[in-house]
């Protein structure tokens, strides 16, 4: 059911909100400046992705079904793949809240078992860090 | 239910070690063209691991009805269709995308719909369990025209990124479907006044084989599923329903997000709250109560459930990158469509949106069929040149030329779509 918000004072800051955003002057020309030529020359859609697809770099580790080496790159793997693939985790560029969302959903509700504490930091960093909308 | 016939069942959280090197694959380039895909990071998919697509049903390569797809990902198998290969006015098997939020059931696999009952319950007044041969011969046998379009279709172009499968144009289509008026099973089962939503189950296998885990279970408001134009299928383009998209039986309902066309469909339960199955709630399938930036975290309880999906089309023709000669007119056509049923209008611009020419827009087949579009272009000269195309729907609401506002989840991008001409003298 829709749910009508009415909220007295809704400030800019509640709009706003968001990793790395200048609260005082958000400007959406920011957003399309500096944009990377589409990966794919003929093909004007890929150019407005939130990241160009394909190229070398995005080769990644064989043995870990692609994805980037780097600490922690094991341990995503092995964590991930007993549900899903890695192409989900390679799509996605996200916040670090995002990731911790994520990790929390993938928990309480789709019955993954967490890794000792340490591990679980080791792989939401190289998450973080691999695949990330801040970074 | 079975277990996958060529690997060890696990219990969740298990290491991935042994699904490793179940079979040595003959080449990936053998797994593409078996598979009829293509798989954008095929490089990247070590010899030894089948995707759990083909492991599911020992040998078999119940994939290989799909042409030109692009794979978004293995496991859950989730595949868009390129625009180019969505001219047909009735989108056949081989290129209807496939969005799968667990596992096929072993039953769909082996299109075996021996006993299967549609359980309808409830806020009604008689519960009712219909088996398939029940709802032939009970209820009128309607055929439909309907669009299906993951709620998340477009979702690529939003920046900053939001999580989830990146589609880009592909997440749609329009099959025939043969089935029963949903409405008209609710009438016969008698609708109480209390019922406020419906909420739907099928045998979907949850990534974690989990058999206690519904994989997804999502619903209606009352009033859209009394509406007319939903059905209850069991056959797609006069076939019965692939495994893939929902064998034996499913839902189809045209306007909202395809999560609520429950594919597997066993039971629906009419309720007395807003459903809140899995992928109900949380910010699954939810939106901003109101506008917010870009990049934007929104609170729990300010997120409410996306329905009517916006107006939107797509260019079928040419595929873009194509080369024509200048000053010759070109045909250019596509699709159009809207969660609210029908499109009013569609332009088109060769000049990046300064100006704008109507295409001539046919009428639906029938209420949310998408409709054909077509428009004449002649390039002036040599050079690149781009078509853009921009549906309106009924109160002149028009697709936006960049996203559209954002929301942390990604649904909803109607974007206008871009395809690339070149003009050779």
């Amino acid at each position: 059911m829709f749910r009508i918000m009415t909220r007295a004072a809704l400030g800019l800051g509640a709009l706003v909100f968001g990793a790395g955003m200048a609260l005082a002057a958000p400007d959406p020309m920011q957003a399309l400046r500096g944009k990377p030529a589409g990966a794919v020359a003929l093909d004007p859609m890929s150019a407005l992705r939130a990241h160009a697809q394909g190229g070398e770099d995005m080769a990644g580790n064989p043995e870990f079904d692609g994805l980037p080496d780097g600490p922690g790159a094991e341990e995503t793997y092995y964590q991930c793949v007993a549900c899903h693939s890695t192409e989900i985790i390679k799509q996605q560029r996200i916040t670090d809240l995002r990731w911790d969302e994520l990790w929390t959903w993938m928990v309480e509700e789709q019955g993954m078992v967490e890794p000792d504490e340490e591990t679980r930091q080791v792989i939401l960093s190289y998450l973080k860090e691999n695949f990330s909308s801040e970074r | 239910m079975t277990q996958p016939s060529t690997h060890t069942p696990e219990t969740a959280g298990a290491k991935g070690q042994s699904r490793r090197g179940f079979l040595k694959t003959t080449g990936l380039t053998a797994l593409g063209s078996m598979l009829g895909m293509t798989i954008p990071f095929e490089r990247n998919l070590p010899a030894g691991i089948i995707p759990v697509a083909l492991a599911q049903d020992t040998g078999a390569d119940f994939m290989a009805g799909k042409e030109g797809m692009v794979v978004l990902g293995d496991r859950p198998l989730n595949a868009e269709t390129p625009a180019h290969l969505l001219d047909d006015d009735i989108t056949p098997y081989k290129h209807l995308f496939v969005r799968m939020n667990g596992l096929v059931p072993q039953n769909a696999l082996d299109q075996d719909a021996e006993g299967w009952v549609l359980t309808v319950d409830g806020e009604v007044e008689t519960p009712l369990e219909l088996t398939i041969e029940d709802l032939q011969s009970r209820f009128e046998t309607v055929t439909s025209r309907l669009v299906i379009e993951c709620g998340g279709n477009g979702r690529a172009f939003f920046q900053p990124g939001t999580s989830g499968n990146q589609w880009t144009m592909g997440a749609i289509g329009c099959p025939e479907w043969t089935g029963v008026r949903l409405a008209d099973v609710l009438n016969a089962a008698g609708v109480k006044d209390s019922a406020v939503y419906t909420g739907h189950y099928g045998n979907d296998v949850h990534l974690s084989f989990d058999e206690d885990k519904e994989v997804i279970s999502r619903g209606v408001p009352i009033e859209k599923a009394l509406e007319g134009d939903a059905i209850i299928a069991w056959a797609m383009n006069g076939e019965p329903l692939p495994a893939l998209h929902g064998f034996p039986l499913r839902l189809v309902i045209p306007g909202y997000p395809a999560s609520v066309s429950q594919k597997y469909l066993n039971r629906i339960w009419v309720r007395d709250k807003e459903h809140d199955g899995e992928k109900m709630s949380g910010d699954s399938y939810r939106i901003p109560a109101y506008p917010v930036a870009p990049g934007t975290e929104v609170p729990p309880e300010d997120m409410v459930v996306l329905t009517e999906m916006p107006v939107k089309s797509v260019i079928t023709f040419p595929r873009t990158g194509t080369e024509l000669a200048p000053e010759t007119p070109t045909e250019v056509r596509g699709h159009a469509w809207c969660g609210k049923g029908d499109v009013a209008a569609v332009h088109i611009s060769t000049d990046f949106g300064q100006t704008w020419q109507e295409a001539v827009l046919d009428a639906p087949h029938n209420r949310f069929a998408w409709q054909r579009w077509r428009a004449e272009v002649t390039l002036p000269q040599h050079g690149y040149y781009e078509v853009w195309a921009r549906a309106t729907d009924q109160d002149g609401i028009s697709q936006p030329p960049l996203s559209p506002v954002w929301n942390p989840r990604g649904y909803a991008n109607n974007i206008q779509h871009r395809i690339a001409l070149v003009a050779s003298a």
